[in-house]
Formats: C-alpha cells, sequence, structure tokens
C-alpha cells in the first residue's frame, strides 16, 4: 500500500482524532479540581459567567451532586484495574470515535449524548493484561511492534525498547516481513499493531506469513485479521502512553524483570 | 500423539475446517496456553474463536 492510499484510510481520522483530546480534557477537569461537579454543570456555569446569580445556583446544584465520577465508562464500578479509573479517564482511554463497527460493539459501554461511543475501561484494563500473558510467551525479539500514527511512534518506539522487541514506525516499507531480499527484512513471530487502518500493510504482511497479530482497536476498527484485540482510544497521545506504558510494565512483570517503568517515560513531548 | 490426534489439534477452532496453507495462525491461547489454530478465512471475517480449555474469547 503507498503513502497515499494511508492518507485517504486515514484522513476521516484525524476529525476524529482532533475531537477525542478535545473531549477527553472536558470531561476530566470536574475530577481534576477536586469539586466533581457535572459536566452539564460546568458547561451551564461557564455560559451564565455573565450573570452570577445563576452561576451560583450552578454552584449549589454541584455541591449537592456530591462526588461522583464524571462519566459511566464500565458495568462494575468495583473492577480490579491496574491503574485508578480516574488516571484513564483522564488520559482520555476511554473515548471512542463517533463511528462504530459491528466487530468493536461488545467492547463499547455506551454512547454519549454528544455521539462518541465509549469504550469499557475494565475490558481495556482486562485485554491489557491478556495481551501481556500472549506476548510473555514470545521471545522478546521476535516481538514487532508498528505506529505509522503520529501520536503512537514515540510510545511505540518506548515499549518496544522496554521489553526489548523490535518497531517499525512511520511508514512499514512493503516487503519488512515478506521479501528476503530487502535489507530490512526481518521474520517476528507476533506483530503488535497501533492501529489496523494506519498499519494496514503491517497486518497483510503479517497475514501473509501466518503470525498473530495485536491490534489497539478503537471503536470504528473491523477485526479482519486480527487475533487479539486491545480495545482502546488509538488516536490520542496520552491515550496511547497510558496503553503501552501499562503494557510495557506487565510484559516486564510476566517476566519477573525488576524494571518498572513510570508513565512520563512514555509520553511523548508535544 | 497419533495422526488423527495431530490433525484433530490442526483444526480451526471456529469453523473445524482442517487448517492448511497460508495465511492462517497459529498461537497459544493468552489465557491458558493451549495451541490455537485460525484458518484464513476465519481472521478475514474476524469470526469468534473460544479457546476449547479455558474458555477464553477473542479476537
Amino acid at each position: 500500500m503507498t503513502d497515499n492510499e494511508n492518507e485517504l484510510e486515514t484522513a476521516p481520522d484525524d476529525v476524529e482524532e482532533a475531537a477525542a483530546d478535545e473531549a477527553a480534557p472536558a470531561e476530566t477537569e470536574p475530577d481534576a479540581t477536586e469539586d466533581a461537579a457535572p459536566a452539564e454543570a460546568a458547561a451551564d456555569e461557564a455560559a451564565a459567567a455573565d450573570e452570577p446569580e445563576t452561576a451560583e445556583e450552578a454552584d449549589d446544584e454541584a455541591a449537592d451532586a456530591g462526588p461522583t465520577f464524571d462519566e459511566d465508562v464500565m458495568p462494575d464500578d468495583e473492577a480490579d484495574l491496574l491503574i485508578p479509573v480516574e488516571d484513564y479517564l483522564s488520559a482520555g482511554v476511554h473515548i471512542g470515535t463517533q463511528q462504530k463497527t459491528k466487530d468493536m460493539e461488545r467492547f463499547i459501554h455506551r454512547v454519549r449524548d454528544d455521539g462518541l461511543y465509549v469504550l469499557d475501561v475494565s475490558r481495556t484494563d482486562s485485554r491489557i493484561r491478556t495481551a501481556a500473558d500472549f506476548l510473555a510467551n514470545y521471545d522478546p525479539e521476535q516481538i514487532l511492534v508498528t505506529s505509522s500514527r503520529q501520536y503512537g511512534r514515540f510510545p511505540a518506539e518506548k515499549f518496544a525498547e522496554a521489553i526489548g522487541a523490535r518497531a517499525r514506525t512511520g511508514r512499514f516499507i512493503p516487503g519488512t516481513l515478506t521479501n528476503p531480499d530487502y535489507a530490512g527484512y526481518i521474520e517476528p513471530d507476533v506483530v503488535v499493531v497501533t492501529d489496523p487502518i494506519g498499519d494496514a500493510q503491517a497486518v497483510k504482511e503479517a497475514i501473509t506469513v501466518g503470525i498473530p497479530v495485536i491490534a489497539m482497536c478503537d471503536s470504528n476498527n473491523q477485526l479482519s485479521n486480527v487475533d487479539l484485540v486491545i480495545p482502546t482510544n488509538n488516536k490520542g497521545r496520552r491515550a496511547l502512553s497510558v496503553v503501552y506504558w501499562l503494557l510495557a510494565n506487565e510484559t516486564l512483570d510476566r517476566r519477573n524483570a525488576g524494571t518498572v517503568y513510570a508513565l512520563e517515560d512514555f509520553e511523548a513531548d508535544l | 500423539m497419533s495422526e488423527s490426534q495431530q490433525e484433530s489439534t490442526r483444526q480451526c477452532v471456529s469453523c473445524g475446517i482442517n487448517v492448511a496453507g497460508m495465511n492462517a495462525a497459529r498461537f497459544k491461547c493468552p489465557d491458558c496456553g493451549t495451541e490455537i489454530h485460525r484458518c484464513a478465512k476465519c481472521r478475514k471475517q474476524s469470526n469468534l474463536y473460544e479457546c476449547p480449555d479455558c474458555g477464553f474469547r477473542g479476537p
């Protein structure tokens, strides 16, 4: 596949990326300030900034509401997660797109008023553990991580460095897995892709050579030729950092390696 | 392991067809480590698979 084809396929995602990035901070503001005001109340407060009386009423309403999560993101609030649910929310891991596929329906928890699908965070958490178990079966050098998406490049490279895998970021050169005459030819045993749409060439070649594919999938992805899904927002910078960070630490934990990385290590500079 | 047992273990976990040729995948179940085979068609159509031992459902 050429670069032009990749651009055509990922073009709609750029719009969603902006939407997802905008949506995440707006949702998490109430938590960050520990005010715990519902998003609606905050919006009302901002709209009525010129009218002090109505603003005060909004404050009262917010105080009455008490501390709650800004959003309903999973069926079981008591689920045991790798990191607190607030951290998932602040990174926007749960933010999907305004489109959904039949394949991803089982990972979607609900749809928001603005049309964005919300992924079930508990299933994301569970799949990160499962993927770590899966990757622990393989020789680190035989794991290939790919990311053509800009925001996924740094976390993918860092993940590969952390677990000793190989990374191919940016354009995936056709023949990397299939052409023995190509200088960069490799024969991995498993491929981890950041987005099956953007990394379509890597998925295609993985199919040709018959190796399993682990993919980070958003609500708009199809699961064709994917063997293990990690449902997550695969468009946000912080979401990808968090997911790769958790996956790296869990994989290292399965190998009983003493190294533990911090989230900051996986966050790219703006 | 007898020949018939080997053949049965090389069946696609989704559709039961004997796995042969390219584009099929073989990997260990992420949960229990049982060998799982997926045929090219089931992979392409993203058919659900279930581990015969632990019941893990993928993809």
